[in-house]
């Protein structure tokens, strides 16, 4: 039963929706539909939801961004702080209303870190010394005091997100909002971004709401989650443990996972949490591992190097891709891994090496020759659309690589059935990339490329892009994919190869390259060792001991309940 | 420290203007050559490391640019005394004499082209376009914002279209057409787009152009702005036809009313902005725009006095052009921020 989060009566309002209803200019339904919230001052909440579901509209309403810069229909109201965003644009909302968006790029609009920080401070006429000490408080506030003479543009992606956040929080506005800070960063900077929210919500008692997908890093810090009803972007605040009880699992980081799977109470939201629990369950030494066996190779590289000036950006890279595997290209940003896959396309020149992809040797054909043999699907796939109808983007794609092929069926293979008429940039955010990948796979390469298939997407859409791979690989394809999802590739990938500066630093098995380090390990390994990878593995085991000698494999303390969860 | 020891934007903007006008008025081969040295010249010596975009391109430019330029010019204009071979009137347009004038002319516009967009490529790495917009009074916010936004747009672009080209060819993407453009343009065109209404949200969610009160704003100042704009575009016309001291009068008029509406004072003002860093007016800007503004005074009264100076026509006969050594000698003061800021951008600040 879902049970809405009851307030602490201390907390006063801060800000209150109030039967909100917005369509956007054009469309034919809702994307927030009668919707009431409460927000307590000090609080912090994550709004979360598949995509589409209206979590963004919700959140720019908070600042009269909506319905002031999107225009369209609006009903009911929106007060922040005694403020109505009805008679207050997002301008004059500035006071009340920090609001950091998803792209740290987008946002840049100083050439200094500390002339971007001191931007809005400017536009409200800040006397320069009032000015300049509230701009060294936030460089203190955020960690960024290093950075202040840099340009933004030069800093890493987490580093930006700190800079916007702290230009965002110039005005001293008392509700912090943020769409997605960080579905566009690595693991590392995102953690940087949500140690420093957290620290601004309990130190200084600063109210925050962030929609986010990723919830491992996120659910435990939060005091309330509204998990946004798509269509209608209505729903409830629950409590974060309450919220991890009702919602399905898929959504919940692996900890969690693995407390609803068996049953553990409370629901972990973290993995000393989890730890706790774990130490009850007796898994087997060794986990019998089921590998598909790789074909014939596809694409080799021996030695390949590039060099920018005087620096190697990729060096001595060795790599086979054999048919029907998967392996999955991590490392840090800027460790070359874009690059990588951009070479072995012919989009880069090799300074040494060879590369050669079913007989074929990039660079001295012309890319597009590659391209007929090796999809690649790149980090903004939507990019690419530009055709009137879905349909004619798979017909223009088989034409150029000279194959026939029924668009309807492709479409079908991607689930995107009877959809063939609409024009490519009227689908939603994952229809648009499964559409992507249904042009890419347009002619059966023998090879797909993807780099960052996963950035922003909700876990559904996770699911069903590896679903899609996993049918793709069946048929004789082969998968490198560039990623910092390390939970996608544990339950994914048959190999992991991790770049370090352009060198290939590791390459085996996920649970040998994944396991016993420090910053590519998933939850369920730091929980349960590196042998495991996953919560589906660990109840899968637990669920074949059960049924051989029920008594030896879990040891369970009085009222526990497992539960080894279909929903895995 | 790393603060930057160049130039002020707008030195910068005073200086693009100033060696783009001998340029935009004709096609004089000894002032082009100058120019183009001089902007090469100052582009390689003041452009930070970070910045500079290497020549390869600028040579791929006139590569493309000067043969288009010579071939159009010699098949379209049949003009001059030196005539080279005779294309058979049967085909239209491209039907006549080709002459070594119209290829002379021609290349001089293909040099012109590239010696324009180096001016245009040099300043826009050397400016700091967030001082520039600091600098817009809140009445023109508006303005601002559509500037930042297609500011925005333009640095992106090249990354989005290589991006873009990259994956059309992972489909197969090949050029046989211009069809084969669609969809390089379409994409392109859209991303940009998502990603100005990005900034322009990011502007407005941080509060910029402060905040008039609503309700009280006049509607005199967009007139005064549309009025400039106006008699911008009827001086720029003038000077075109060689008419300088119309075009002056009309465009010292656009900057006067601009400045009226943009800074009408009285009830209906913004909050005043104020700034984070004051900029710093050198001598190094004054000696710079000191050259700029000689060399533009210079261009302007040699267009009235001595027009054959700086346009330069190859029809009817090839002849050597006229030239002004004191114009020559003039516009070399253009070459002053080579001497005085060798090195780093522009904004230079306490």
């Amino acid at each position: 039963m879902i049970r809405q989060l009851e307030r602490d009566g201390a907390s006063s309002s801060l800000a209150s929706l109030v039967d909100v209803t917005y369509r956007y200019p054009d469309a034919t339904v809702p994307s927030i539909d009668h919707c009431s919230w409460e927000i307590g001052a000090g609080e912090m909440l994550l709004v979360a939801g598949a995509s589409g579901s209206g979590k963004s509209t919700l959140l720019r309403t908070l600042n009269g961004l909506v319905p002031h810069f999107s225009g369209g229909r609006f009903g009911g109201s929106v007060v922040v702080c005694g403020d109505s965003t009805r008679a207050n644009g997002p301008n004059r909302m500035s006071r009340h209303v920090g609001f950091v968006f998803q792209d740290p790029e987008a946002q840049v609009l100083g050439s200094r870190v500390d002339e971007d920080i001191a931007f809005s401070l400017e536009q409200r006429g800040v006397p320069r010394t009032a000015m300049r000490k509230r701009v060294e408080e936030l460089l203190d506030l955020l960690a960024i005091a290093p950075l202040r003479h840099r340009d933004p543009r030069t800093l890493s992606g987490g580093e930006r997100q700190r800079v916007a956040i702290a230009g965002a929080l110039a005005l001293h506005p008392q509700l912090l909002v943020l769409d997605e800070p960080t579905s566009q960063l690595d693991p590392w900077g995102a953690e940087d971004v949500l140690a420093s929210l957290s620290r601004l919500n309990e130190d200084l008692g600063l109210t925050i709401v962030i929609a986010e997908h990723r919830m491992e890093r996120l659910l435990h810090r939060v005091d309330a989650v509204r998990w946004v009803e798509p269509g209608g972007a209505r729903g409830v605040d629950l409590a974060p443990r309450d919220f991890a009880r009702t919602v399905e699992p898929i959504v919940l980081p692996a900890v969690s996972r693995l407390g609803v799977g068996f049953g553990w109470q409370p629901v972990p939201l973290t993995v000393k949490e989890a730890r706790r629990h774990a130490a009850r369950v007796s898994l087997p030494s060794s986990r019998p591992i089921r590998r598909s066996a790789p074909g014939g190779v596809v694409m080799r590289t021996r030695g390949i190097g590039m060099r920018h000036g005087s620096r190697w950006i990729l060096r001595g890279v060795d790599l086979d891709l054999r048919q029907g595997e998967l392996v999955a290209l991590i490392g840090r940003n800027g460790s070359g891994k874009t690059t990588l896959l951009r070479t072995l396309l012919g989009h880069h020149p090799l300074g040494e090496g060879a590369v050669e992809i079913m007989g074929l040797v990039p660079g001295t054909k012309d890319p597009a020759g590659i391209g007929r043999s090796v999809g690649y699907l790149p980090q903004q796939p939507t990019a690419m659309l530009f055709a009137e109808r879905v349909r004619d983007e798979i017909l223009y794609t088989a034409r150029q690589r000279g194959v026939e092929v029924d668009p309807d069926v492709m479409l079908a293979m991607v689930g995107l059935d009877g959809l063939g008429d609409r024009h490519p940039r009227d689908l939603s955010g994952g229809e648009q990339e499964r559409l992507a990948l249904a042009i890419m796979l347009t002619g059966k390469p023998c090879a797909l490329l993807l780099d960052e298939p996963t950035r922003g997407m909700d876990a559904w859409r996770k699911d069903q892009l590896i679903r899609i791979l996993d049918d793709y690989r069946r048929d004789g394809g082969a998968v490198l994919m560039a990623t910092h999802d390390v939970e996608l590739i544990a339950g994914s990938a048959d190999r992991v190869v991790m770049l370090g500066d352009g060198e290939v630093i590791a390459d085996g098995p996920p649970e040998h390259v994944l396991g016993g380090s420090l910053t590519f390990t998933t939850q369920t390994q730091l929980v349960f060792g590196d042998e495991w990878l996953t919560p589906g593995q660990v109840l899968d085991a637990v669920r074949s001991r059960a049924t051989t000698s029920p008594a030896t494999w879990l040891e369970t303390s009085a009222g526990d309940d497992v539960r080894c969860s279909d929903r895995e | 420290m790393d603060d930057h020891d160049g130039l002020d934007s707008r030195t910068w903007l005073l200086w693009g203007a100033a060696a783009s006008v001998p340029l935009i008025t004709g096609r004089h081969p000894v002032l082009l050559a100058e120019l183009l040295l001089i902007v090469l010249a100052v582009r390689s010596v003041c452009t930070p490391p970070e910045r500079r975009a290497g020549w390869g391109w600028l040579v791929r430019l006139g590569a493309l640019a000067v043969p288009i330029g010579v071939l159009f010019n010699m098949f379209t204009v049949h003009a001059g005394d030196t005539r080279l071979f005779r294309v058979s009137d049967d085909l239209p347009l491209f039907g006549g004499t080709v002459t070594l004038n119209a290829a002379v002319y021609g290349l001089l516009s293909g040099l012109t082209v590239v010696a324009l967009v180096a001016i245009g490529t040099t300043v826009a790495a050397l400016i700091d376009w967030s001082a520039l917009m600091r600098l817009v009074p809140p009445r023109a916010a508006s303005i601002a914002v559509a500037g930042s936004v297609a500011w925005a747009f333009l640095p992106q672009l090249s990354t989005s279209w290589r991006e873009i080209r990259e994956a059309q060819t992972a489909r197969g993407h090949r050029w046989r057409g211009a069809r084969d453009a669609i969809p390089l343009i379409v994409p392109l065109m859209a991303g940009g787009l998502d990603r100005s209404v990005t900034m322009a949200e990011a502007l407005e969610a941080r509060g910029f152009g402060g905040t008039a009160p609503a309700g009280r704003r006049s509607a005199w100042p967009p007139a005064a702005l549309g009025a400039a704009l106006t008699m911008a575009v009827v001086g720029i016309y003038l000077f075109a036809v060689g008419r300088s001291l119309g075009a002056a009068g009309a465009i010292l008029v656009a900057g006067v009313v601009a400045l009226v509406g943009v800074r009408g004072g009285g009830p209906t003002a913004g909050i005043r902005s104020t700034r984070y860093r004051e900029t710093v007016w050198t001598r190094a800007d004054w000696l710079v725009c000191g050259g700029a503004l000689t060399a533009l005074v210079a261009t302007v009264v040699t267009l009235q006095l001595q027009p054959e100076a700086l346009r330069y026509e190859p029809y009817p006969s090839l002849d050597w052009p006229v030239t002004s050594p004191l114009l020559v000698l003039l516009l070399a003061l253009l070459m002053v921020p080579a001497v005085v800021a060798p090195t780093g951008p522009a904004g230079r600040h306490t």
